[in-house]
């Protein structure tokens, strides 16, 4: 695909990568109504860049969360300039946004490895729990959580990979 | 060394990389490690991983990732639709022109056809004109491109506001009110809706163009400004 000039483009980009686009606004803006603002207004300024786009230059992965990352900007200035009321629920994101964009990239890469790996990843790592206790609740040996941490990490950089991680 | 047991000592890297081996198992991997290019290597590249793990948020990870509201998408193309609408007449313009390479290749393999095929003329050249479609209903705009060939007239037309789904049948009348068929498209709402098509008239014998949309009929007059196809 080429330029994104026809409406069809717009369409078929807006299948491959609004879930992805909206996972981030959300978790940067740490609103559903604003991410939705955001997403559409990531497709439109796409739209009338169209011509822009170059293939050859990168993926259309790669501009769409160039344009996004700049709507979030906006739109997060648009609302510090806004009156503030008291309100429950969601804290507003206060990371700098290249934070908020890897850790919504780990937090999805996490979510697509094998549940097996997630679970042991989780269990060991982020809830800190020894591996013995972890191996007794599954009913496994000590040895395969040990290895499923090994494979977790190396499927979870691959995750990463498709997100556009490089180290 | 045994393959086996180099597999095994990889199996470590990653609650090496982590910091959860026991200090004596910790001690043995290091000691392999100096030893090991390859399984430096891997472990590098595992803590590339280990080192973003805690920007996240493992609350955030059990929750099923946050899917846009089902209309999203569809009021995207709304709007891309409404401005596609305003501004077609300008982007049409301009790929008619980026175009133009393709169409000089084409118009010459048709000219050396119909030289072949024709003793002379039938190709002779009056310039591509733009038509636009004047006292439509409010929100349908219609235009048109038309250009001349040896088989007639090739047409690019623009349609938009009509009902999604509606057929559109496309034709030339000349002067003396004989309908020659350009074929017929249908209008889908949020797609391209640039037709093209083609009529065995002539576009110099060409006086109107319209178009049956669904039970109207359009019709504007051919001959008015040429466009400069430099």
């Amino acid at each position: 695909m080429g330029a994104l000039t026809r409406e069809r483009d717009v369409r078929e980009a807006y299948a491959a990568h609004s879930g992805e686009l909206y996972g981030f606004a959300v978790r940067s803006l740490g609103d559903a109504g604003l991410a939705e603002e955001a997403v559409q207004e990531t497709f439109l300024r796409a739209w009338r860049a169209g011509e822009r786009f170059d293939p050859e230059i990168g993926s259309l992965r790669t501009w769409l969360f160039a344009i996004l990352r700049n709507v979030v900007i906006d739109l997060g200035r648009a609302r510090a300039s806004r009156p503030r009321v008291a309100e429950g629920g969601v804290e507003p994101s206060v990371e700098p946004l290249e934070q908020a964009l890897l850790a919504w990239q780990v937090e999805e890469a996490m979510r697509r490895i094998g549940e097996d790996h997630r679970r042991v990843l989780l269990e060991t790592h982020f809830r800190a729990r020894p591996y013995a206790e972890v191996a007794e609740e599954l009913g496994v040996p000590e040895g395969t959580i040990k290895s499923r941490v090994y494979y977790g990490l190396k499927a979870l950089r691959v995750a990463l990979e498709e997100m556009g991680y490089e180290d | 060394m045994r393959t086996d047991d180099h597999r095994d000592w990889k199996l470590s890297l990653g609650a090496y990389a982590l910091g959860d081996l026991p200090p004596d198992e910790r001690a043995a991997v290091a000691a392999h490690l100096e030893g090991c290019e390859e399984c430096r290597a891997e472990l590098r590249s595992l803590e590339g991983v280990t080192a973003l793990l805690p920007l996240a948020d493992p609350a955030l990870i059990e929750q099923p990732a946050a899917r846009p509201p089902a209309d999203l998408g569809a009021r995207i193309e709304a709007q891309i639709a409404a401005e596609s609408a305003r501004e077609g007449r300008v982007k049409r313009r301009r790929r008619f022109r980026l175009g133009v390479g393709g169409a000089v290749a084409t118009a010459a393999v048709a000219a050396v056809l119909a030289i072949a095929i024709l003793p002379l003329g039938g190709g002779e050249s009056s310039p591509a004109q733009e038509v636009n479609f004047a006292s439509l209903p409010k929100g349908v705009s219609i235009d048109a491109t038309l250009e001349p060939h040896a088989f007639g007239t090739e047409i690019e037309m623009y349609v938009s506001g009509v009902r999604s789904g509606t057929l559109c049948r496309v034709f030339l009348r000349d002067a003396k009110g004989r309908t020659y068929s350009a074929g017929s498209f249908r209008y889908r709402w949020g797609e391209d809706s640039h037709a093209k098509l083609s009529s065995a008239l002539d576009l110099s014998q060409a006086a109107e163009i319209g178009v049956h949309a669904g039970d109207r009929t359009f019709v504007a007059p051919v001959g008015g400004a040429e466009i400069d196809s430099a």
